[in-house]
């Protein structure tokens, strides 16, 4: 307990697991911002674990206390590791869930179409063991088997185990509504700022069509088929006829590439008012060129026209989106500040004026697989311009004795731009302290 | 007796020599009727709804349908099936679905469909083949001969040629509830077909990181298009009804693949060529489609001017000024493509090439036609000032070429390796380095026309290209930094019948070559090259900035067609090389840098 807020990240691979005390009166709130990722289920537990030593004892039922658990959104990096038998000892005051995780959601109708129907496909497809590029085995695998136990953990097991039933949230919600009420004192506010309600209205839009379309004319053209046992055109070879397959454009991967862009924009996007400070934690919320009303939408864009007078001005911490992706910090070096994302951006995370030095925090959980743009050298070096915990990490390795070239990719992904300003990330800290976190700690400024 | 199919496929064989009208009466030619341009336009303006196209008959006609040069292959990626093919009635000679014709009472049948798209393929290669056209066969860039057409490849707004595959393909999509066709819209069929035929003749243009060579590609695509619409009877006689003053308003023929643009985009058209675009407007866009329209632009001014000055000038009536028009741009815009550079090329490139050839096939030129071209090259930018005035006046039709080493030119025209001795004997005068391996890449024979059927004397021309590796270093480069990747660098020449040249175009490597004594030609081709270079770079770092550069997304279960990047890196012997994607986002307006081609796991 004390009088500083604390964000820690735990070092999932690609993943997020993020823990945060706040101040709150004579006691600490304790909240727990997903707990999923790519890698071994084992260093979810293992980061469970050790939190779980941190949390105080609830009086009521001799088990450890977690005010809040909020899961952004259904992707296996954010939600795997809500097994209810890591929570075992945990009692779970309050659990908040996307919309969108709502099976009932009258509002989400064409979206939860579009995923069942792309988690089917894509699972299909799975056991068929097909060679795919890392970037669509990365999507694929966003359709693991496993991921329907931890959605069931989140919406029942884990309600029941710890009598609550979970609070699907949507922007323009906060904890200040009665029946999101969660104790906090009057020096704390908890702001849902996405996923509006009417998903299938800003999220999908025209591409809700897209779906109905493919069902419809793909009937059409079975009956137009020729009988099954014709499986080779007779007028070009079988090799031409192997490779023509293999060119066209496959509706399948864009339905589950759009599924998961959809998802991402799924996410819960938190904004934490504690004592005139602002901390943002986004998901995996995604950008786009700029709002349109009435065609699929991405997050930022949708909360940048929709929640402007909560999202426009600088802010103390970011959890930086996607694991330091290019799709999920609204920025483009290619467009000027009039470009909307950049405009958002400009308006969060300020270029401080010239001789100041930025006061923001950032911290990105991430870790180099074979996808050039997780994390992108180029948005975090952009990001480092702008906030206070900074690392030239080429220098800190050698300076430690480590050698750049540990990680993965390093000469082609890395090395450019290791030696910038780059916010904490938590596989290089890993590397450099051997720690299997990272954290910031934020005072208040009232 | 010979039997009629034997007298067919004797006068087939003797088909060069008949005049077509001779040839539809002799049944060498297939009548089909089939939409003149989409199915909209169709309902909106029956007028402009259906047109009998004369396809060329060939012996070999079978199920698809399929002919020599195509193969529509009716198979839908989305349910993996394979609609049955249109078939092919020897004795009745013509296309059949059941036991009864394929024609235009049979629109909604998928056979139908693949009848349609193949009829105007056929018609388009013969525009292209002709001796209006480029004068000799067009060659696939791929390795066969059989252009693959799927006319219902699936669900999605979209259509494009891909040579990996050797196809184009087409796809359909819901619009109010009813379906649309891109195989049914004859702008998109040319738009694409024109994309296979620039490939076919010139496969080097796809390797380059240049927004200028690949906005030649959508060029040549959109003026296809233009052209090919235009030829037909029906449609052009319609528009000399509708615009006796000329085709400066002519919206039917402005606009470009309008089913698609209004159901699409809530647009009269996909792409309008009636535009004032200039070189300096599109500097800084980076979507090879919006560039695109500064040569289409002028090329359609250019076609505007002849129809103006066949009604205004010679006096000839609407009907008779628009055709004279549409024949003599198919020349103006067609036959300079032979005479293009192998590698690299540029608007002002096609504008000198479009020079070029028509001072060859109209040495005279009584009706100033030069001079109108060149003012249209002057408005938009694609010549300055300095190069218009010294184009101005009339050049020599054809010059001696002062060699090192002579070879005839029946030498020379023999093989590829008799080709490939000429210019080895000659690396000095053609400043190619000697230490470059260099190839042929291309050796051909044309028989062009200039009015019809007033045949110019025979060309041949000879293409080599060689490729100079660069080192990428600096942040500008991103990911590509440190690595090596190859500037394309080559010639094409065009000699007579007599070994005289006729034209050439030079991309000179940016070294000299140090077993050489240097002098002022090679200095300058160096400078030449070295300009090249630093576009060469200043391209490939444009494109890592605004993130046009991505990996192929290719697997077993097809393309990520909306994660596909419209310049792709591939490595080949250890050096990086750029290729052209298939165009596959129609749509996509290119803003969001990287962003754009992520996949969202």
């Amino acid at each position: 307990m004390g009088n500083q807020l604390l964000v820690r990240l735990y070092n999932v691979d690609v993943g997020d697991c993020i823990y945060v005390r706040l101040p709150n009166g004579n006691e600490d709130f304790h909240i727990l911002i997903d707990c999923g990722s790519l890698g071994v289920k084992s260093i979810l537990k293992s980061a469970l674990e050790h939190l779980e030593q941190e949390l105080p004892v609830d009086a009521a039922t001799g088990k450890k206390r977690l005010d809040l658990l909020v899961a952004t959104h259904i992707h296996e990096d954010h939600i795997k590791g809500f097994d209810p038998e890591y929570f075992k000892n945990i009692q779970i005051n309050h659990i908040w869930l996307s919309a969108v995780m709502d099976p009932a959601h009258s509002q989400a109708e064409h979206t939860l179409r579009l995923h069942n129907f792309a988690s089917q496909k894509m699972r299909e497809l799975a056991v068929s063991g097909l060679a795919l590029t890392p970037e669509l085995e990365s999507l694929m695998a966003l359709y693991s088997i496993t991921n329907d136990g931890a959605l069931d953990a989140l919406r029942v097991d884990l309600p029941q185990a710890n009598h609550i039933l979970p609070k699907y949230v949507h922007a323009g919600r906060s904890s200040n509504d009665p029946d999101l009420n969660l104790g906090l004192n009057n020096q704390t506010t908890i702001h849902v700022l996405a996923p509006e309600k009417d998903i299938d209205h800003f999220y999908l839009g025209q591409a809700a069509s897209n779906l109905q379309g493919f069902t419809a004319f793909s009937n059409r053209v079975r009956a137009e088929a020729a009988p099954a046992a014709v499986s080779a055109p007779a007028n070009i070879s079988a090799s031409d006829f192997r490779l023509l397959q293999t060119r066209m454009l496959s509706n399948l991967l864009a339905f589950a590439d759009l599924d998961g862009a959809t998802q991402n924009n799924m996410s819960v996007v938190l904004l934490i008012e504690w004592r005139k400070r602002r901390l943002l934690f986004v998901g995996d919320a995604e950008w786009d060129n700029a709002f349109k009303d009435g065609t699929r939408n991405s997050s930022w864009n949708v909360m940048w026209n929709k929640r402007q007078a909560q999202l426009n001005s600088p802010i103390d911490f970011l959890k930086i989106g996607h694991h330091g992706s290019i799709n999920a910090t609204p920025w483009s070096s290619a467009n000027d500040a009039e470009f909307e994302p950049n405009k958002i951006l400009d308006a969060i995370l300020p270029l401080p004026q010239a001789g100041s030095k930025p006061s923001a925090k950032a911290i990105v959980s991430t870790i180099r697989k074979n996808y050039p743009t997780i994390p992108a050298a180029n948005l975090l070096v952009e990001i480092g311009k702008r906030v206070g915990n900074t690392q030239k990490y080429k220098s800190k390795l050698e300076e430690a004795g480590k050698n750049p070239n540990v990680l993965n990719l390093f000469a082609e992904f890395e090395a450019v731009m290791l030696d910038e300003l780059q916010p904490t990330r938590t596989d290089i800290e890993k590397i450099l302290t051997g720690q299997d976190f990272v954290e910031v700690t934020i005072d208040p400024a009232d | 007796m010979a039997s009629k199919d034997e007298v067919r496929r004797q006068l087939y064989a003797v088909g060069d020599m008949l005049d077509k009208e001779v040839k539809i009466e002799l049944g060498l030619f297939l009548p089909i009727k089939t939409y003149l341009q989409d199915p909209l336009v169709a309902k909106q303006d029956p007028k402009f709804g259906f047109s009998t196209l004369n396809v060329k008959w060939e012996p070999g006609l079978r199920n698809g349908p399929t002919s020599a040069r195509f193969a529509v292959v009716d198979y839908n990626g989305d349910t993996g099936t394979l609609v049955p093919p249109a078939k092919w009635d020897n004795a009745k000679r013509e296309f059949i679905y059941g036991d009864t014709k394929l024609d235009e009472n049979r629109v909604d049948e998928f056979q139908f469909h693949q009848l349609s798209v193949w009829t105007h393929l056929q018609n388009a290669l013969l525009f292209f083949e002709e001796g209006s056209g480029m004068g000799r066969r067009i060659p696939w860039a791929f390795e066969g001969n059989r252009l693959i057409v799927v006319p219902h490849a699936g669900y999605g707004q979209n259509a494009f040629y891909d040579r990996h595959s050797k196809s184009l393909q087409f796809y359909y999509y819901e619009f109010d509830d009813k379906p649309v066709y891109t195989c049914l819209s004859t702008d998109i069929i040319n738009h694409e077909f024109g994309h296979a035929v620039l490939d076919g003749v010139r496969p080097y243009f796809t390797e380059t990181p240049s927004i200028e060579t690949a906005a030649f590609h959508e060029f040549m695509g959109d003026i296809s298009a233009i052209l090919l619409i235009l030829r037909n009877n029906d449609f052009r006689n319609r528009l000399a009804a509708l615009y006796p003053g000329g085709l400066s308003d002519a919206r039917e023929l402005e606009f470009l693949a309008e089913e698609f643009g209004k159901t699409v985009q809530d647009m009269e058209y996909l792409r309008n060529a009636a535009n004032d675009k200039t070189m300096e407007a599109v500097k800084d866009n980076p979507d090879p489609h919006y560039v695109s329209q500064v040569l289409t632009g002028a090329m359609y001014d250019i076609l505007v001017k002849f129809s103006e000055h066949y009604l205004n000038v010679r006096k000839e009536s609407p009907k008779k000024a628009f055709w004279h028009s549409v024949d003599r741009m198919q020349r103006v815009v067609v036959q300079p493509l032979d005479l293009l550079p192998p590698v690299d090329v540029t608007f002002r490139d096609y504008a000198l090439a479009v020079l070029r050839a028509e001072e060859l096939s109209n040495p005279t030129d009584p009706g100033g036609y030069r001079d109108l071209i060149l003012d249209v090259f002057l408005k938009r930018g694609i010549l300055n000032q300095q190069e218009v005035d010294s184009l101005r006046p009339r050049h020599r039709l054809y010059d001696s070429f002062h060699v090192d080493v002579f070879h005839s030119i029946e030498m020379i025209s023999q093989s590829r390796a008799g080709a490939y001795r000429f210019l080895d004997d000659n690396r000095r005068v053609l400043f190619i380095p000697s230490n470059e391996d260099f190839v042929v890449a291309d050796l051909y024979e044309v028989n062009k026309y200039s009015e019809v059927a007033h045949r110019l004397p025979r060309q041949y021309v000879l293409e080599y290209i060689w490729r100079e590796d660069v080192s990428l270093e600096g942040v500008e480069f991103g990911a590509l930094t440190g690595q090596i990747v190859t500037m394309l660098c080559g010639g094409t020449l065009v000699f007579d019948e007599r070994g005289n040249i006729l034209s050439q175009f030079q991309k000179p490597g940016s070294q000299l070559d140090p077993t050489q004594e240097p002098t002022d030609a090679s200095r300058a081709a160096a400078e030449i090259g070295k300009r090249r270079l630093e576009r060469f770079k200043a391209n490939i770092a444009y494109n890592v900035r605004i993130g046009q550069l991505g990996i192929n997304q290719e697997s077993a279960l097809g393309l990520l067609g909306t994660r596909m990047a419209p310049f792709l890196i591939r490595t080949v012997n250890g050096t990086t090389r750029f290729e052209l994607s298939p165009h596959l986002n129609i749509t996509e307006n290119g803003t969001r840098g990287d962003r754009a081609w992520e996949i969202s796991s």
